[in-house]
């Protein structure tokens, strides 16, 4: 014992040293910022990154494998919302949620209000994930076509989020930024609206106004958890992390306002564009078309902003920094999926293209390759200074390559299919045969679907098991 | 920025509402959406026999099909299945005419949906026989070789050496074949499926029968066989209650233009194709192209033999149909008591007469005379279709024909024709 004692000391000196620094490193910078809740809420935003386009690649493979985990838990109609809603609510809101941790302290100043409750709300949620893939999994499908989870699994998500509302619209009244960052009027924006939201899909929708007209409440729903929580979570995020990585302020303040303003004002309306040429009455379409063509204005405004941002010679950032690679390339991807998604809307658009893997094209392009990207880059942004590691470049290229070209090529692909068996079957083919063409289609697709599903998962497992320290400033 | 209280309160709360009242709310309570909420345009019978459209009320689920809607619902499976036609792309020929309002009146939550990987089932209803359905729940694969829709065996339980619906697989093909059916009877009038006489082409290539092999192994295979004699692997694995497929081989067809025993034309073929047979497992072709129709028949007719070696019959000429009236319906009355059709189909055209359960088919499987009430007619619902059945009988079942009775005793088969039609005539 004599002769190692002096050993253990120097490793206990060793110890507390290296521990002390990167301490201290994470104290100067991010005091503000609880590490752990950041660290864990990506955490789970990693773990979902993983599931949930795993069950993409095992529902684009029954489209040629029918017969593949055709039984009673997994087939088609049961596994779908597992994909969709574990990448909906499970890797962008989970790693959103993460970064809201993050930005709020960063832009008000202060640390998070009460931020030992979000223990709490990041388990109920992710809790009531679990919960409510069970409850589909088992045949309890409420009949939405998102947060399908049979009640009282909404209540989780509801309770989760009002608190991480109140914490956030606490922490902005006690502020000592007297100004409020575009990030943030999105960030309180889509909490509202959510909060709202999933009030109303969960508790009110189900159970009032029957027929057509649930419909139409349906297709607001919808596009609400679209367009009132992923839309302006994502640009909360790039507003801020592309502004953050480059170093630079952003392009234009009044741009920022024309985005806000027409979004908000803009969105709400365009979900009845689900249900065009459906019974439902004929100005409320109309209505829904020509918002829709508006959401033309906040998406070219916002993209002409994150650019602009980047004009002041910033854009070699791309080579060297992930985050400004990925964001330059999500907002490309928001830029055409939502552009598409406009014109989507048009009666004249949707008689070939609507009920096809064209409107499939829109979500996987504005969801995945628009906002879950900008997730991603925020994380390579966040978890260096909330954990103090690094990771490895040669991953970190890999993957992101990986992702751009997988979604890329999956974009293309699904137009392209949606094109071919829109204009067969106006053409007035047989249905089973324009399924038949649609096939090898959807072969490419699943391979496209692994590519960028493998990047992703290296995104989370590059970031989690380094051990390298961090380097990037 | 400076007030995140404006944005709180007019972004986040006040734009949210505004777009609910506007999209939804104003178009619920408006009087004009109102009125017509339950206003739904249904094809009926009336006691003549004739088609007729009413306006009337769609008519709150059962039990079973309430029950059926759930499971529909729990199964996800309008992820892929849209239940509304849109007055475009050709989708009111496809699949029949467009929705009304008040067809949904008792959908909650509504199902109308946003995707097709597979068709629109707004119309299904009637489509396809009961034993289709079941055939293709537990495999679509075994009657549609392209489909891509999961199996779903746990509807079925095993009663000797077949699969049978369970409940839930009795719910859903109830809810299934209750689809479009506020709508009546709007599938005997709709015109694409049905082909009135058509003319097959004279000369038959070669290409033409390796086409219609090639249409058969997609569309017929699973019914009635590689071997065309009806021993497909659908009626193998699961019960077909209602029918079996036919078989090919034996020359046995029943529905046709020419005499008692005698092989159907191409064009009898064309027309049951077309058309399908209403309540059984043969659904409708409509959607197929012509040529994919007649290319089919050729094959089918490699089947057996007689077809090429005995010269086709003159086919029964079908006048113009008369309008009926009170006076036609009586005389169709004293018609059917004089030859006898109640013996089997009953007095009220129940299919419960006397000899209803003795009866059996040339195959010695039992079969049960037409029940006329239900309005499902599986030769078709014209009264032309009506009027061919009594003429020329139906072959291989105990169905005779009534030629001779007809051209001897000076009887007025239009009568009997829409007698038959008028015991399927709706309450009003």
């Amino acid at each position: 014992m004599a002769t190692t004692f002096p050993f253990l000391k120097i490793i206990r000196f060793l110890n507390i040293y290296i521990l002390n620094g990167k301490a201290k490193l994470m104290q100067s910078e991010n005091n503000l910022v609880n590490n752990k809740i950041v660290k864990q809420w990506l955490m789970w935003g990693f773990f979902w990154g993983i599931v949930a386009p795993t069950m993409g690649i095992l529902l684009s493979l029954k489209f040629n494998y029918p017969d593949f985990l055709s039984n009673e838990y997994f087939h088609f109609g049961r596994l779908r919302p597992v994909h969709t809603n574990g990448v909906i609510f499970g890797v962008f809101s989970t790693i959103f949620l993460g970064l809201v941790n993050y930005m709020v302290p960063k832009l008000t100043g202060v640390k998070m209000y009460k931020d030992e409750w979000s223990k709490y709300t990041m388990w109920l949620w992710n809790l009531s994930l679990f919960a409510g893939f069970a409850g589909v999994l088992l045949g309890y499908n409420k009949g939405l076509e998102v947060d399908e989870f049979p009640n009282p699994v909404g209540l989780g998500f509801i309770i989760s989020l009002v608190l991480i509302s109140y914490q956030v619209f606490m922490s902005i009244a006690q502020r000592k930024e007297e100004k409020i960052y575009v990030a943030l009027w999105y960030t309180i924006a889509a909490l509202i609206w959510t909060d709202l939201n999933l009030v109303f899909g969960n508790f009110v929708l189900p159970y009032i106004m029957p027929g057509v007209s649930n419909a139409a409440l349906h297709g607001l729903f919808l596009h609400y958890v679209v367009g009132l929580w992923i839309t302006p979570g994502g640009l909360a995020i790039i507003y801020y992390f592309l502004s953050a990585a480059s170093k630079t302020p952003i392009y234009s303040h009044r741009l920022s306002l024309v985005g806000f303003w027409s979004l908000a004002f803009v969105y709400p309306f365009v979900g009845i564009h689900h249900y065009l040429f459906a019974p439902t009455p004929y100005w409320t379409q109309t209505i829904a078309i020509v918002t829709s063509m508006l959401l033309i204005v906040p998406v070219w405004a916002v993209v002409a902003n994150f650019y602009g941002t980047l004009m002041g010679g910033k854009w070699g950032l791309a080579q060297s920094d992930f985050t400004v690679k990925l964001l330059i390339f999500g907002a490309a991807m928001y830029f055409i999926g939502s552009t598409q998604g406009s014109l989507e809307a048009l009666r004249s658009v949707q008689v070939p293209t609507h009920f096809t893997d064209f409107v499939i094209a829109h979500s996987h392009s504005t969801v995945f390759g628009g906002y879950v990207v900008f997730t991603l880059a925020a994380c390579y942004y966040v978890w260096p200074r909330v954990a103090g590691t690094g990771y490895s470049r040669t991953v970190a290229q890999w993957s992101s390559w990986m992702i751009m070209l997988g979604i890329s090529t999956m974009i293309a692909v699904l137009i392209l299919q949606g094109l071919i068996q829109g204009t067969e079957l106006v053409a007035g083919a047989e249905f089973v045969d324009s399924v038949v063409t649609m096939k090898p289609y959807w072969m490419i697709r699943t391979f496209t679907g692994i590519t960028m599903d493998i990047g992703v998962a290296l995104v989370g497992l590059n970031l989690y098991y380094s051990k390298t320290a961090r380097t990037t400033p | 920025m400076k007030r995140a209280k404006t944005i709180a309160i007019v972004a986040g709360f006040g734009f949210f509402f505004l777009a609910l009242i506007i999209q939804a709310i104003v178009p619920y309570v408006m009087k004009q959406y109102k009125t017509v909420q339950y206003a739904v345009t249904k094809t009926v019978r009336t006691p003549l026999g004739l088609l007729t459209q009413v306006k009337t009320q769609a008519v709150p689920y059962t039990d079973v099909l309430a029950k059926g809607r759930t499971i529909f619902m729990h199964e996800g499976c309008w992820y892929c299945h849209s239940q509304f036609t849109r007055p475009v792309a050709g989708e009111t020929r496809r699949w029949g005419p467009l929705p009304e309002v008040g067809e949904y009146a008792y959908d909650l939550p509504h199902l109308l949906s946003t995707r097709r990987i597979g068709p629109d089932i707004l119309r299904v209803g009637g489509k396809y026989g009961d034993d289709w359905h079941a055939a293709h729940y537990f495999d679509p694969r075994m009657v549609v070789p392209d489909s891509v829709m999961p199996r779903f065996t746990w509807f079925f339980k095993k009663e000797g050496d077949h699969f049978v619906l369970n409940d839930d697989g009795k719910a859903i093909v109830a809810y299934v074949q209750n689809l479009g059916m506020s709508r009546g009877k709007w599938r005997d009038e709709f015109p694409y499926q049905i082909a009135a006489q058509g003319s097959a082409p004279a000369f038959t290539a070669k290409e033409s029968v390796d086409h219609g092999k090639e249409v058969y192994l997609r569309r017929c295979v699973g019914c009635h066989g590689e071997k065309g004699d009806g021993k497909g692997t659908a009626p193998s694995l699961v019960q077909f209650a209602v029918a079996l497929p036919r078989d090919f081989t034996s020359g046995q067809f029943k529905f046709r233009t020419t005499q008692t025993g005698a092989l159907p034309t191409d064009a009898d073929l064309y027309r049951t194709i077309t058309a399908g047979i209403r309540g059984t497992a043969m659904p409708t072709w409509f959607n197929l192209s012509e040529d994919d129709r007649w290319d089919v028949i050729h094959y089918v007719k490699t089947f057996d033999p007689d077809f090429g070696a005995i010269p086709p019959e003159q086919p029964l000429y079908i006048p113009q149909a008369p309008k009926p009236d009170a006076d036609l319906i009586a005389k169709g009355k004293l018609t059917y008591e004089d030859l006898k059709c109640w013996e089997c189909h009953g007095q009220e055209g129940r299919g419960d007469g006397e000899k209803s359960d003795t009866l059996k088919d040339d195959f010695d499987n039992k079969i049960l005379p037409a029940n006329f009430t239900t309005g499902v007619f599986k030769g078709g619902p014209r009264p032309e279709d009506i009027y061919r059945t009594v003429m020329t009988g139906l072959n291989g079942t105990p169905m005779p024909s009534n030629f001779d009775a007809v051209t001897q005793q000076n009887i007025d088969p239009w009568a009997l024709a829409y007698y038959i039609l008028s015991f399927s005539a709706d309450k009003q």
